[in-house]
C-alpha cells in the first residue's frame, strides 16, 4: 500500500488548516454560500436533504485496519455509528455538522486520508479493480498506476474547475471489474504484440441523463504517456467542454459532438506538444512506485486444506457460503473473500461503527491488515488463507456479513435515493431492501445464478442502473413514486446500456415485476449455464415485455 | 394560494429547519408542526424574516413549502418533503451493543 | 482601494483597458491593453505608439493565435467570468510554457481567495480581485499550500521527480 511521505502529509495538513479557514469565513459571513459551496464540494462535504453529507475519498479501493478503525470512530464519534460505501468505492457519513468536518479531516489526516477531490467539477478520487495484484486474470497490478494519477490529479492546478466533474477508472485484468466502459476516461492495461504492457484508452462512458458507453480513443498506450496523455485529454475537455448547460457538460458529450475521430486528433495534436515533458513516466518512476504495491510475503502453502473441504462436505451453509462469497487466489492456499454488505436489514452498503471495527480486526487477523471496497458496494478480504476460511466463516456470520449472494440477485447496488438525497425524485433503498426480501431463498438465488439489480433515485444514476441486468430508476409522476425498469445493461467487458422495457410500476407492482422478469428468463433459459444477460441477448425485449403488460 | 410554511438547512448543523415568527421575531425548529404557517400576503413577513436569517447566516437556501393543516398539526404535501420534515423511511442502521459499549 | 495584486504584492494598476479604435487619434498614451479583435485589426497603429501594450483574451480564444506577438506585448489579460469557468486555467499554462511568454498574465472576473493558489501555478502573477475580496487577507491564499504535485508554470517535474524539500 502506498505510504505518505513528509510531504504527503504535510499536504493534508495544510488542506485542513485551509479548510478550516473557509468554515470559519462561511460561518461569519466571509464567504458566500454559492462561493462557500465550490470549496466545500471539493472536499466533498454536500448538504443533503436532512444534513450535511461527507463523502472521503478511499482512493482505488484500499484500506489499511487502521484507516478502517478511523472510519469507525469517525461515524461513532461525528456521525450517527454507520457509514455508507459508495458505487465510487468511497464511504460516505450522513450526519457530520460543518463545525465537526475540520475536525473529522484532522481524524482522517492521521491514517493518511481525506475528502480531497469526492465531489465538485474536478477529477475525483480514481477507482480501480477491488482484485487489484490479487486475481488470477490479471495482467499487471492497476494500483502503482492509480496511485500515480492520484497524485498528478490532487490539486492540479489547472483541471479544478473543469465544465463537470471527471471520473476516472483502471482495470488490469481481463475481467472488467472496474467498470471502465462507464466512466469519463477508462484505463484498460493490455498487451501488445511484443508483451508490452499499456494502455487501452476508452474516453467519454458515462451514465445520468445521457447514458454512454466510452469509446476507445487509442487501442494502445505505451505506459510512459499514460500521464501526458491524460493532461492532453483533461485540456482538450477543459477548454472546449460545454459550459452553457449542466447536462451537456460531460466530456462525454463533447466527443459525442464533436466526433470520435475529430476528438482524438485534437487529442492526439495537444498531446505530440508535451509528451517529452516533465510528465512523461521513467522506469524508475515506475520502479518506485510499484515498490509499495510488491506481493507480501505469502507462505507456502498446499491449496488444499483438510478441514475445510471436511466444512465443506458436512456443512451446507458454509458450502453455499464458499460457492458465492470465495474467489480464486493467484497464490495458491489463499482465497478472496467478498464480504457481503446486502442484507435484508441494512440498506446496501451501509456498514455500523462496530461492524467496521470488526472487520478491521479481521483484517489483521486474516488478511494481512487490508480491505477493499469494490464499486458494487461490498468489502473485500484478499489475502485469506484457505485453512482460515471456516474460522472466519463463523466470525463473518455472527457480524452478519456473511449473506451468500455476491453477484447474484440479492446484491444488490442501491443510491441514498429520498430517504437521503437532496436530488432525489424517489425513494431507492426500500425498493432494494423489498427485493430482498421477496427474494431471500437461497435455492432461488443459486438457481438465477449470475444477475445484477442496480437501483437509482434519479436520472443523475448514481446507483447505476442503466449498466444493471435489470435496472430501476425511481422518478415522480404527479407526485408519486414510481419505478422505470431497464434490462439488458451490463457493466462488464460486454458493457451495454440497458433498454427501458416500458411505462413505470407503482411502488407496490415493482418487486412483483421484477419477479415476473426473472421468471421468464427461468422459464426460457436453454440451461443453467445461460445468464439472464445471456438469454436477453438472444431473444430480445418481446417475451419480457408480453409478461409485464401483455 | 395554498397554504406555506418556510424551511431551510441550518448552517452549522446542516440539519431541516422551519420558520417561526411571532411578533416579528424569528426563530427556527426542528418541528414542522411548530412552524408559522400563512396565506398569500402573510407569506411576505416570512419570507423577509427566512431571507433575513439566510444574510445572517443562520440557515441555508431557504424557501416555501405548501402545507396542509391537520389533525396532528401541520403537514408537508409532497413526499420530498414529508420525508425531509420525519426524517429516512427506512430503519438505520444499528449497532445493538453500541449504547453498552459507549457507557462502558 | 486598490484590488490589485501583482507578483503577490499589492500595487496600483497602470493598465488602462481601452476599446473603441475606429478613431485613430484618439489613441491615449500610456499603458493599454485592447481586446483581441481590435488588436488583429491595428496592430501596426497599436505598435506605432509609445507605451506598453496588452491584449485581452476572452476564455474561448485559442492563445495560440497570439503567440507570434508575444514579444511585443507586456500584458495578457484573462477572464474568469464566473468562478466555475477555468478555461482560463488552460489559457494561462499555455501562454507561459508553451510559448514562453514573460510578461504579466493577469486574471479579471471572479478572482476570489481561493482560486489565487491554482492561478499562481498556472502562470498568472496579475490578479484584479473581485471587488468584495480584502486584499490583504488574499495574499495568504498564496502560502496556504506549500506542497505541489504535478509540473505547472511554477515547476518542471512532479513531486516524485524533484529533490526532496526539507519541511
Ligand atoms: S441517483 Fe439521484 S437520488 Fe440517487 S444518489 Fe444520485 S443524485 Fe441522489
Amino acid at each position: 500500500m502506498y505510504q505518505y511521505s513528509e510531504q504527503d502529509h504535510q499536504l493534508l495538513l495544510e488542506r485542513v488548516a485551509q479548510f478550516r479557514g473557509q468554515v470559519e469565513r462561511r460561518v461569519k459571513g466571509e464567504l458566500s454560500e454559492e462561493e462557500f459551496k465550490h470549496q466545500r464540494l471539493r472536499n466533498g462535504l454536500y448538504l443533503q436533504l436532512h444534513a450535511y453529507m461527507l463523502r472521503v475519498a478511499i482512493p482505488y479501493g484500499l484500506l489499511s485496519s487502521d484507516q478502517m478503525r478511523t472510519l469507525a470512530h469517525i461515524a461513532r464519534k461525528y456521525d450517527k455509528g454507520y457509514g455508507h460505501f459508495s458505487t465510487r468505492q468511497n464511504i460516505q457519513y450522513n450526519w457530520p455538522k460543518l463545525e465537526d468536518v475540520p475536525d473529522i479531516l484532522d481524524d482522517l489526516a492521521k491514517v493518511e486520508m481525506h475528502a480531497i477531490q469526492t465531489s465538485g467539477n474536478c477529477i475525483r478520487n480514481t477507482t480501480s479493480d477491488p482484485l487489484a495484484g490479487v486475481a488470477r486474470d490479471e495482467i499487471e497490478d492497476p494500483r502503482p498506476y492509480c496511485e500515480l494519477i492520484r497524485q498528478w490529479s490532487t490539486f492540479h492546478p489547472e483541471f479544478n474547475f473543469l465544465p463537470r466533474k471527471f471520473k476516472i477508472a483502471v482495470s488490469g485484468a481481463t475481467q472488467d471489474r472496474a467498470a471502465v466502459a462507464v466512466h469519463d476516461i477508462g484505463l484498460r492495461l493490455v498487451r501488445n504484440d511484443t508483451g508490452e504492457t499499456g494502455f487501452e484508452v476508452h474516453v467519454g462512458g458515462g451514465l445520468g441523463r445521457t447514458p454512454m458507453i466510452g469509446k476507445v480513443i487509442r487501442p494502445f498506450l505505451p505506459k510512459q504517456h499514460m500521464l501526458t496523455y491524460l493532461e492532453a485529454i483533461l485540456r482538450v475537455y477543459n477548454m472546449l467542454g460545454r459550459r452553457d448547460n449542466i447536462y451537456k457538460a460531460r466530456i462525454k458529450i463533447l466527443v459525442h459532438e464533436t466526433g470520435e475521430d475529430n476528438f482524438r486528433e485534437m487529442v492526439e495534436a495537444e498531446w505530440e506538444k508535451i509528451k517529452k515533458g516533465g510528465l512523461h513516466l521513467r522506469d524508475e518512476d515506475f520502479e518506485w512506485i510499484k515498490k509499495f504495491f510488491l506481493d507480501p510475503e505469502y507462505e507456502e502453502l498446499s491449496d488444499r486444506d483438510g478441514e475445510f473441504e471436511n466444512l465443506l462436505l458436512t456443512n451446507a451453509e458454509f458450502a453455499r457460503w464458499v460457492d458465492k462469497n470465495i474467489e480464486l487466489h493467484k497464490q495458491p492456499g489463499y482465497r478472496i473473500v467478498y464480504l457481503s454488505l446486502k442484507t435484508a436489514h441494512q440498506p446496501p452498503g451501509d456498514v455500523t461503527a462496530d461492524q467496521m471495527d470488526a472487520i478491521a480486526d479481521l483484517a489483521d487477523k486474516y488478511s494481512l491488515g487490508q480491505i477493499r471496497s469494490t464499486h458494487r458496494q461490498n468489502l473485500v478480504l484478499s489475502d485469506v488463507r484457505l485453512k482460515d476460511l471456516p474460522a472466519l466463516w463463523g466470525e463473518l456470520k455472527a457480524l452478519d456479513l456473511a449473506t451468500p449472494n455476491y453477484n447474484h440477485v440479492t446484491d444488490i447496488i442501491s443510491c441514498p435515493g429520498l430517504d437521503y438525497c437532496a436530488l432525489a425524485t424517489a425513494r431507492s433503498i426500500p425498493i432494494s431492501q423489498a427485493i430482498t426480501q421477496r427474494f431471500d431463498d437461497y435455492d432461488f438465488v443459486n438457481d438465477l445464478g449470475d444477475v445484477s439489480i442496480n437501483i437509482s433515485g434519479c436520472i443523475n444514476a448514481c446507483g447505476h442502473h442503466h449498466v444493471a441486468n435489470i435496472g430501476i430508476l425511481g422518478v415522480n409522476k404527479k407526485g408519486v413514486e414510481v419505478y422505470q425498469m431497464t434490462l439488458g445493461g451490463s457493466a462488464r467487458e460486454d458493457a451495454a446500456i440497458g433498454k427501458i422495457i416500458g411505462p413505470a410500476f407503482e411502488a407496490d407492482e415493482i418487486v412483483d415485476a421484477v419477479s415476473d422478469v426473472l421468471s421468464v428468463y427461468l422459464e426460457n433459459r436453454e440451461d443453467p449455464e445461460e445468464t439472464f444477460l445471456m438469454t436477453y441477448r438472444r431473444l430480445g425485449d418481446a417475451p419480457f415485455k408480453e409478461r409485464l403488460y401483455g | 394560494m395554498a397554504l406555506q410554511v418556510y424551511t431551510a438547512s441550518l448552517l452549522k448543523e446542516g440539519l431541516v429547519a422551519y420558520l417561526c415568527l411571532e411578533n416579528g421575531r424569528p426563530s427556527w425548529t426542528f418541528d414542522i408542526s411548530q412552524a408559522t404557517a400563512g396565506h398569500d400576503e402573510e407569506l411576505d413577513a416570512l419570507k423577509l424574516a427566512a431571507e433575513r436569517s439566510e444574510q445572517d447566516n443562520i440557515v441555508v437556501a431557504p424557501y416555501a413549502i405548501e402545507v396542509l393543516e391537520t389533525d396532528s398539526g401541520i403537514m408537508a404535501t409532497t413526499k420530498r418533503e414529508q420525508i425531509r420534515a420525519s426524517g429516512p423511511t427506512i430503519t438505520l442502521p444499528q449497532d445493538k451493543i453500541r449504547e453498552s459499549r459507549r457507557a462502558a | 482601494m486598490d484590488n490589485y495584486i501583482k507578483d503577490r504584492k499589492i500595487e496600483a494598476d497602470e493598465w488602462m483597458p481601452f476599446t473603441g479604435l475606429e478613431d485613430g487619434s484618439s489613441l491615449p498614451s500610456g499603458d493599454i491593453y485592447v481586446p483581441l479583435e481590435e488588436w488583429m485589426q491595428a496592430r501596426e497603429m497599436l505598435l506605432a505608439r509609445n507605451g506598453r501594450l496588452g491584449v485581452a483574451l476572452r476564455n474561448t480564444d485559442d492563445p495560440g493565435i497570439i503567440k507570434d506577438d508575444l514579444e511585443r506585448l507586456d500584458l495578457i489579460v484573462l477572464e474568469f467570468p464566473k468562478m466555475a469557468d477555468g478555461r482560463a486555467f488552460s489559457q494561462a499554462r499555455i501562454l507561459r510554457e508553451r510559448y514562453g511568454f514573460q510578461g504579466e498574465i493577469r486574471a479579471t472576473g471572479d478572482v476570489l481567495h481561493d482560486q489565487l493558489f491554482y492561478m499562481q501555478r498556472c502562470g498568472i502573477n496579475g490578479y484584479e480581485l473581485r471587488a468584495d475580496q480584502n486584499p490583504a487577507n488574499s495574499l495568504k491564499a498564496f502560502d496556504e499550500m506549500t506542497v505541489t504535485y504535478q509540473p505547472a508554470a511554477d515547476e518542471e517535474f512532479p513531486i516524485w521527480r524533484r529533490e526532496p524539500k526539507s519541511i
